[in-house]
């Protein structure tokens, strides 16, 4: 629920129960005034009538509103309702009675007042109370709304501006100000803590950096120094293996190194632009690549690009993905095997002939895991593609039918 | 004979520099070394260079800064970065200031040779046309061979071993040197060995049976030699 709904709905019930609580209330306490008031010009006529009645004589007094009888017994005076039809039509009376002695006669002496007035009165005043409170809360949820939804609109673009919010991209936040001191605060904390993410991902680059680096330079002595040795005449056939070996070693040092470094850059999300761009053409030129070691391990081609299909990636991820999926299949191809790459809608399927694999199939994506009869490869290969894939939330599977299958569905999650 | 061409090397890691130095030298190249900018500059006033190694990460600033000034010259001097930075924004970066090509280290000499030998090419025409080795002659930009003046029909791959080895005469090359070259560094391990022997092996047949000598020779199963004597 959003919280300008949800304000208005807490504003609104609070008004219509404090709305109907007022009017009964309202309407009684209004009624029990007026019925005082009545009471009191009952009495007051009644004064006036003792008056009257010390000059006058007792049927005199007699009028439309005041009735008198003859009885012999006092009675306590008492008010009470009465309803008298004139012209056919009920009206209601307030009525008071009481006894008054003359001449040790008693007589019962009934005064009445209409009521009918004052309970249109009554309907009047409730009637205008109830608009007027009406109107005041109508004015209030406006107003409430509108300031609040003011309010909220720097909020707003706060939120909008923090989901395109993009590291790789250098950029401040640049929120808007708020009048609101709570939202001026939060823009505030918002971006202290864009600055400081940002100036971590940067310190965080530049470490990568530096220890790739830092690694890679005296892996380039090592190298250079034993390539400067081999050049040597008087080195023996066992010299010289050696030699070989360190600077085959090296070199693969220096690639683990290097992937792993890769890996760290791609969990870091540095590779965040993307472009649109063909698959089929970028598997097309990837393939080229290969085709000296295709003919070298004499495999035969399957290839089946149905469709134009546009990706939304990082170029340099898409490459390094498809171009580890090929090798991948080459090297663990058996000679005279079957490569196929199939690629129709978003699915991509690349499989090759091979042998099953020694290790559990969940394996396959972890690092430095490979085949025994495949030492020489880094293990690191299907571990990129799968955190590629990780990234962009495509669907990727392996399975084993006859032939490894890697799938990978384009399509984000 | 041909005059020497200057190298200038900067590099502030000494051992390596002095390997580059003394593998330059003996590939016929005049080498100088520079252990920082402020060297290198003073350098690039008094002599005049075919070609510079440039390190980019250097004790007194980045390499990137003197991009500029070397390309800026009235004579073109080719540019090769030499650096530990695997990373694709720096080199899109030094390519567009102008630098020729870039290696990422460690790297092999062998490959330091051609990439060198085919800068300078690029930029000196009297050896921009042709590279004779006695009865093989390459021209590099039509990727075509002679051999005692007749074509001789290489593939792609067959072609660019041959100039490397041209690039690398005398030299013993490992078979990963020559696997990383023919690869272009995209495959990891694991079947290069058996790539190269087999181009080598073609190589070889095609030479001969022109009737080109036998300079492939081949170093106790580590590496590959090309010998002229």
């Amino acid at each position: 629920m959003k919280l300008l709904t949800k304000t208005s709905l807490n504003f609104i019930s609070a008004s219509v129960i404090f709305f109907l609580v007022g009017s009964v209330t309202m309407y009684f306490s209004v009624r029990n005034i007026i019925a005082e008031d009545l009471q009191n010009r009952l009495l007051q006529q009644q004064k006036e009538f003792f008056n009257n009645a010390d000059k006058n004589k007792i049927s005199d007094l007699t009028s439309k509103l005041v009735f008198i009888q003859i009885t012999d017994k006092e009675i306590d005076y008492s008010f009470s309702d009465t309803v008298l039809i004139i012209n056919d039509s009920y009206i209601l009376y307030r009525k008071l009675q009481f006894s008054y002695l003359l001449d040790k006669q008693y007589y019962n002496v009934s005064i009445l007042q209409n009521q009918s007035q004052s309970d249109s009165l009554i309907k009047k005043i409730v009637i205008m109370n109830v608009g007027f409170a009406m109107l005041f809360f109508i004015i209030m949820f406006f107003v409430n709304r509108h300031s609040i939804k003011s309010a909220l609109s720097v909020f707003y673009s706060t939120i909008r501006k923090l989901e395109d919010f993009e590291l790789s991209k250098l950029q401040t936040l640049s929120l808007e100000t708020a009048e609101v001191q709570e939202i001026k605060k939060l823009n505030e904390v918002f971006e202290k803590m864009a600055t400081q993410i940002y100036n971590d991902f940067e310190a965080q680059k530049e470490y990568t950096e530096n220890v790739s680096h830092e690694l890679q330079t005296p892996l380039a002595i090592i190298s250079s120094k034993a390539d400067e040795l081999m050049q040597a005449d008087n080195l023996s056939k066992e010299q010289m293996e050696q030699l070989a070996l360190l600077l085959e070693t090296t070199n693969r040092l220096s690639k683990i190194n290097q992937a792993l470094i890769f890996l760290t850059k791609i969990d870091n999300r540095f590779y965040n632009q993307g472009i649109s761009f063909s698959l089929n053409d970028l598997i097309k030129e990837k393939l080229h690549l290969f085709d000296a070691a295709i003919q070298e391990k004499n495999l035969s081609l399957d290839l089946d690009l149905l469709e134009i299909n546009h990706v939304y990636m990082n170029p340099y991820l898409a490459e390094t993905l498809i171009i580890n999926l090929i090798k991948n299949a080459i090297i663990h191809n058996i000679s005279g095997g079957v490569l196929r790459v199939h690629l129709s809608g978003d699915i991509l399927i690349i499989s090759n002939s091979g042998f099953p694999l020694s290790f559990s199939k969940n394996d396959i994506f972890k690092r430095f895991v490979r085949s025994e009869n495949s030492k020489k490869n880094l293990g690191i290969g299907l571990s990129i593609v799968q955190r590629i894939c990780e990234l962009y939330t495509f669907k990727i599977t392996y399975s084993y039918i006859s032939e490894h299958q890697f799938k990978i569905v384009f399509k984000n999650k | 004979m041909l005059k020497k061409h200057k190298i200038l090397i900067i590099e502030d890691e000494l051992e390596l520099a002095k390997s580059t130095v003394s593998s330059l030298k003996e590939n016929g190249f005049l080498p100088f070394h520079a252990k920082n900018l402020k060297t290198a500059k003073k350098f690039l006033r008094q002599e005049r260079f075919t070609a510079v190694l440039l390190d980019l990460g250097l004790p007194d600033g980045d390499g990137i800064s003197l991009i500029k000034e070397i390309k800026s010259t009235e004579i073109e001097i080719g540019l090769i970065i030499v650096s530990a930075k695997d990373v694709l924004e720096k080199k899109v970066q030094a390519l567009e200031l102008g630098a020729d090509d870039y290696l990422t280290k460690p790297f092999f000499f062998s490959e330091l040779n051609a990439r060198l030998k085919s800068v300078i090419r690029r930029f000196n025409l009297e050896d921009n046309q042709q590279l004779t080795i006695n009865e093989i002659t390459l021209f590099p930009e039509e990727m075509r061979t002679l051999i005692h003046g007749k074509i001789v029909d290489l593939t792609g791959k067959e072609f660019g071993l041959l100039l490397y080895f041209f690039s690398n005469p005398n030299r013993v090359i490992s078979k990963t040197t020559l696997g990383e070259f023919m690869t272009s560094s995209y495959v990891d391990y694991g079947f290069t060995d058996d790539l190269v022997y087999t181009h080598i092996k073609n190589l070889k047949k095609k030479i001969t049976n022109s009737g080109g000598d036998d300079y492939i020779k081949n170093v106790y199963g580590v590496g590959y030699k090309f010998t002229v004597s």
